[in-house]
């Protein structure tokens, strides 16, 4: 069972929905947190004991932390003024020992659940090179649905606690249920403890206008994956597999479709899971802002999987960036190379540790660590060579602000992102240069002349479909970008257009929908990560 | 808080600090910029901004910022 699936969508859904409207309010988070086990066992079986193992970890870690401050607080209230200093540090180190240990077994079980294959084999490849007959035996780990969202969630919770930012949380059925949400334990997106986990408790009413909405925000997300996305599935697996039998011409279409296909999926099933929580009463923070508006990668990566960026970024970045050896660092840098590069060296540090672990997040490959390290080089580079860029502009007296130049870094950035994707996609590294390689050594346009490009998994009126909804994506985007909500503007419309507006979605879907004989049932993609 | 502004204005020129309140949210300020603000505060007003204070609504306006720059002071 995943979010687009019949069962999912027709049987699942509604049942739960209609019981936890008829059910009291004080009940309704039961059946939520049934139901999000009834859909994690499907998917995942016993695995579930993953996830009810780290909810019970960072439910004992979080009080544990909070009893070390309370204690805290009742010594430094009896204590002489110049003992507060040392008792507030001697807490403080218990505390990052609590933390440590958490964030470790969290951390610990997904790197074995996810790692051990692809460790255990660049090992043995290893040894292989250097002649030792020696190998290590890798174990067959089956991996949870979900675990790489859930474990930063449970990491992102108790660093909180630590910071006293929120108060640890005694009862372990509203922790389970911030962990394990069913429209977001698949793909995301990755919520804290403060945005979500009271919301989900409350058991709001089913309203006319959350179940309009949250339909409406399916509908469209339907439309995203399964007239586009998944209709590109078969096209890009093609290409991506037997890139060697096809032209420059090829790769290029490629390319650039596959970034149209991940973007489809993902933000597509965002809009899924967005929707379906806004249906239970519940507001998710969003994963996706008109990410090809982006005039750098910097502003690429907080529009695109927002959460995800926002976790390295709060959890990461920051901490390692203001440690004290870092920031001495900074100190003495600054004096030394100035204020603009000096900070640029610490924050170089952190800004590859967050990007190797993106890359390496997203999966146990040298694809996903090349795209992690491509991503590092590309923001490190706009900033080493930003005061050059600014001065150059001044010089030729071009004005930044101006349409042209906008569009122009739009351009450049949404490149860039094309072939990011090209790697992330590729089968190895080796497989992602021989196909940007061609697309500069063998480009023609042969194969849209003899029709190769229609046998690929494709034919024309698929191409067409795809543009036509590209095309009303795009505009919607546009509208996304300047504000305009379009469920907002719909529910002003008389009765008549307004359901014709439903009931001409309702059949784009029925009838444009990548599904039937000659399609395979397309799994999330970000499931997988 | 002139010279915060002034801070802020060598770290990205040409925006509108004294009436902004997205600094974060609408991007002029990325996580880079950031880190270069922290150090630039820390020296100048002789304060330490531990990462718990690292979040947009101490950083999306100037007058937030004065705000936790001042009370980081108060507290020593």
């Amino acid at each position: 069972m995943t979010y687009f699936s019949v069962i999912y969508l027709l049987i699942f859904l509604p049942v739960v929905a209609l019981i936890y409207n008829i059910l009291p309010q004080k009940h309704r988070w039961k059946l939520l947190l049934l139901a999000s086990f009834t859909f994690f066992f499907s998917i995942s079986k016993g695995l579930i004991v993953y996830a009810i193992g780290s909810t019970f970890l960072i439910h004992y870690i979080g009080i544990w932390l909070e009893n070390v401050q309370e204690e805290r607080n009742r010594v430094l209230k009896e204590a002489e003024k110049e003992n507060k200093k040392k008792i507030r540090a001697d807490y403080l180190k218990k505390q990052r020992r609590i933390l440590t240990f958490g964030v470790l077994a969290n951390v610990g079980v997904l790197l074995v659940v996810k790692y051990t294959g692809f460790f255990g084999e660049n090992i043995n490849s290893l040894l292989e090179t250097m002649k030792v007959s020696f190998r290590l035996h890798i174990p067959k780990i089956l991996m949870p649905i979900g675990i790489s969202f859930y474990t930063l969630q449970a990491v992102s919770y108790i660093v909180d606690v630590y910071h006293e930012k929120i108060k640890a949380d005694k009862n372990l059925a509203r922790l389970s249920l911030y962990l394990t949400f069913f429209p977001q334990i698949m793909e995301g997106p990755i919520c804290r403890y403060s945005e979500t986990a009271m919301q989900l408790w409350e058991g709001n009413k089913i309203t006319y206008e959350s179940l309009k909405s949250g339909l409406l925000r399916i509908s469209y997300g339907m439309i995203k994956k399964m007239i586009i996305a998944d209709r590109l599935n078969k096209f890009i697996g093609e290409i991506y597999t037997h890139y060697g039998k096809y032209d420059g011409g090829i790769m290029v279409v490629g390319m650039v479709l596959y970034t149209l296909q991940l973007y489809m999926d993902f933000s597509g099933t965002m809009d899924m899971v967005i929707g379906t929580s806004e249906i239970f009463g519940v507001k998710l923070p969003e994963n996706f802002k008109q990410p090809f508006f982006s005039k750098n990668i910097s502003e690429f990566w907080t529009r695109w999987h927002i959460t995800l960026g926002a976790f390295f970024r709060d959890y990461i970045f920051y901490p390692l960036s203001l440690s004290e050896p870092l920031k001495k660092l900074t100190t003495n840098a600054r004096k030394k190379i100035g204020k603009y590069y000096g900070p640029l060296i610490a924050s170089a540090i952190a800004l590859f540790c967050v990007w190797f672990c993106n890359g390496l997040w997203h999966g146990a490959a040298w694809t996903f660590i090349f795209f992690g390290m491509y991503h590092f080089v590309l923001i490190l580079s706009g900033k080493i060579f930003e005061p050059a860029v600014l001065w150059l502009s001044t010089k030729l007296h071009i004005n930044r602000e101006k349409a042209w130049y906008k569009g122009l870094q739009i351009i450049k950035t949404t490149l860039l992102v094309f072939i990011g994707e090209l790697f992330f996609r590729a089968t190895s590294v080796k497989a992602g240069f021989e196909m940007l390689g061609k697309m500069f050594t063998n480009f023609t346009l042969n194969s849209f002349k003899d029709g190769t490009i229609l046998k690929l998994g494709m034919d024309l009126p698929d191409f067409i479909i795809i543009a036509i909804f590209t095309v009303i994506v795009f505009i919607i985007s546009i509208m996304h970008e300047k504000d305009i909500s379009i469920r907002k503007e719909i529910s002003k419309k008389n009765i008549v257009i307004r359901w014709t507006f439903y009931y001409l979605i309702i059949f784009a879907i029925i009838i444009f929908g990548a599904y039937g004989l000659n399609y395979e049932v397309v799994q999330p993609m970000y499931a997988n990560f | 808080m002139e010279k915060l502004i002034e801070i802020l204005e060598e770290i990205e020129d040409g925006v509108d600090y004294e009436n902004c309140t997205t600094l974060i949210d609408d991007h002029y300020l990325d996580s880079l910029a950031i880190i270069s603000l922290v150090a630039e505060l820390e020296d100048e007003f002789d304060i330490v901004i531990p990462t718990v204070e690292i979040i947009p609504d101490n950083f999306n306006s100037a007058k937030a910022m004065w705000e936790m720059i001042t009370r980081l002071q108060e507290e020593g």
